[in-house]
């Protein structure tokens, strides 16, 4: 197996590493939602403008989680492709090789319809792979639009929490939580992307 | 890779091994070919290392749209582990082998070929107008295994029993039974399990007309030596790593 080959390998495998994180994370964020909602409606009138955020948090949360599982099955479907390739380029390299030793053998050309083929085959793989690589790179986008989302709320949900009066404190955590989790996830996709990004246009 | 014709009639027997570019640190393993008219049947194909040696050798023989049928005597990777390049180099092929491994070889690749499972009773596999039997030797070593009798060539080939262990670029042919033997001893000894199998082999395989027996690794024994080998092992006390 070549560097190149390995290296695909192991971006591929590691997005769904980074992508198992950014899941816990987003969870994590989704129950700071459900804490604030509560804070929130025991806080009344004085954390009026927080509760239309908490909802707002948690449909966040929600949607990343789906996306992110999304994700998933396609990043499995990038790694069976990676498989994939490796297998038809092996294939390939190996009939170049029987071309090569064949040579003044009686049916030695009869080798020339296998190798067109593995080699039809195997240029489909890596043009698909790249499609594919693309396709991931922008669901990965969105997932981190969502995550810049998550940090304007979190600024917004520190202002609401300033007019909270005893309630301050606990609005703030939840506004923290909200921008570290944000953060995590936004590292961790960006991460994912310049991985892959390598593989797009190559 | 050497090929030497081990038998020529209405069809023909080759046999392929001693490849010379062969890395060191893997067992040396021989291959067999039967070719019919318009066909060409390839016995114990080999690792995946050993496919483009193989695969440039056959074209000698016949052409790559002839080879229609591969047969693996048991799953093991010296065997059969190249089965995933055949299978993308073979447009229509079968693949005659134990019914007990499938699920295991599958796992080297098997998708354009259509894998033909042997019952623990054997069968026959049919090449034109030639009928090969698939005489079971389970447990020798494989706890599923086949061997190929040719009644027409009086040729089996025998998988791993016979096998021995010697230094690249050995003779084709046993020619001297006394001094093979200590090359085979370990072998069968540490690597076939059962006294019992080994029993059951045995009266099975000399109710059989056997001019040449053909191991995957090591000397071919021809004529007297086959019944040396069947003597030998008989007295041969295996399975003593327990
Ligand atoms: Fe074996
Ligand atoms: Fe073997």
């Amino acid at each position: 197996m070549n560097i190149q080959t390995k290296s695909q390998f192991v971006a591929v495998a590691s997005i769904t590493s980074e992508l198992s994180a950014v899941m816990v994370v987003a969870k994590e964020i989704s129950l700071a939602a459900a804490n604030a909602k509560a804070i929130a409606f025991r806080a009344g009138d004085k954390a009026k403008g927080f509760q239309p955020i908490t909802d707002f948090i948690n449909e966040l949360a929600k949607e990343t989680i789906e996306l992110v599982t999304s994700i998933n099955v396609y990043a499995l479907s990038l790694y069976q492709l990676t498989v994939n390739e490796y297998r038809k380029t092996i294939a390939y390299n190996k009939f170049e090789l029987i071309t090569e030793l064949s040579k003044g053998a009686a049916y030695a050309r009869s080798m020339e319809e296998p190798l067109e083929k593995a080699k039809i085959t195997m240029e489909n793989c890596q043009r698909q792979f790249k499609r594919d690589v693309k396709q991931l790179l922008d669901q990965l986008e969105a997932v981190m639009h969502h995550a810049r989302a998550a940090r304007v709320i979190a600024a917004n949900s520190r202002i609401e929490a300033s007019q909270a009066g005893e309630y301050l404190q606990s609005l703030q955590a939840v506004a923290e939580s909200v921008d570290k989790a944000a953060h995590t996830i936004h590292d961790n996709v960006q991460r994912c992307r310049i991985a892959l990004s390598l593989y797009r246009n190559n | 890779m050497k090929m030497t014709k081990i038998y020529e009639g209405s069809h023909q027997w080759i046999m392929f091994g001693r490849d010379e570019n062969k890395p060191s640190n893997i067992i040396d393993s021989n291959q067999y070919a039967v070719r019919t008219a318009n066909k060409c049947l390839l016995m114990d194909p080999g690792g995946s290392e050993l496919f483009a040696p193989m695969m440039a050798a056959i074209l000698h023989h016949a052409p790559v749209e002839q080879i229609t049928d591969l047969f693996a005597s048991h799953q093991d990777p010296d065997v059969i582990s190249s089965l995933g390049l055949w299978d993308q180099a073979l447009s229509n092929a079968k693949l005659h082998a134990p019914a007990l491994w499938e699920g295991f070889i599958r796992h080297f690749g098997c998708e354009s070929i259509e894998y033909v499972p042997i019952p623990d009773n054997g069968g026959t596999i049919k090449l034109e107008n030639i009928e090969l039997q698939l005489i079971p030797a389970h447990y020798l070593h494989s706890s599923a295994n086949f061997h190929v009798y040719d009644p027409q060539a009086k040729i089996l080939m025998s998988g791993d029993v016979g096998s021995a262990l010697e230094p690249a670029g050995t003779p084709m042919f046993v020619e001297n039974f006394d001094s093979h033997i200590e090359k085979m001893r370990y072998f069968h000894q540490r690597w076939m399990p059962s006294n019992h199998a080994k029993r059951a082999w045995i009266e099975r395989v000399r109710n059989l007309d056997i001019d040449i027996l053909a191991p995957q690794h090591g000397r071919i024994f021809k004529g007297d030596d086959v019944k040396h080998f069947l003597d030998w092992f008989d007295a041969l006390q295996v399975g003593v790593a327990v």
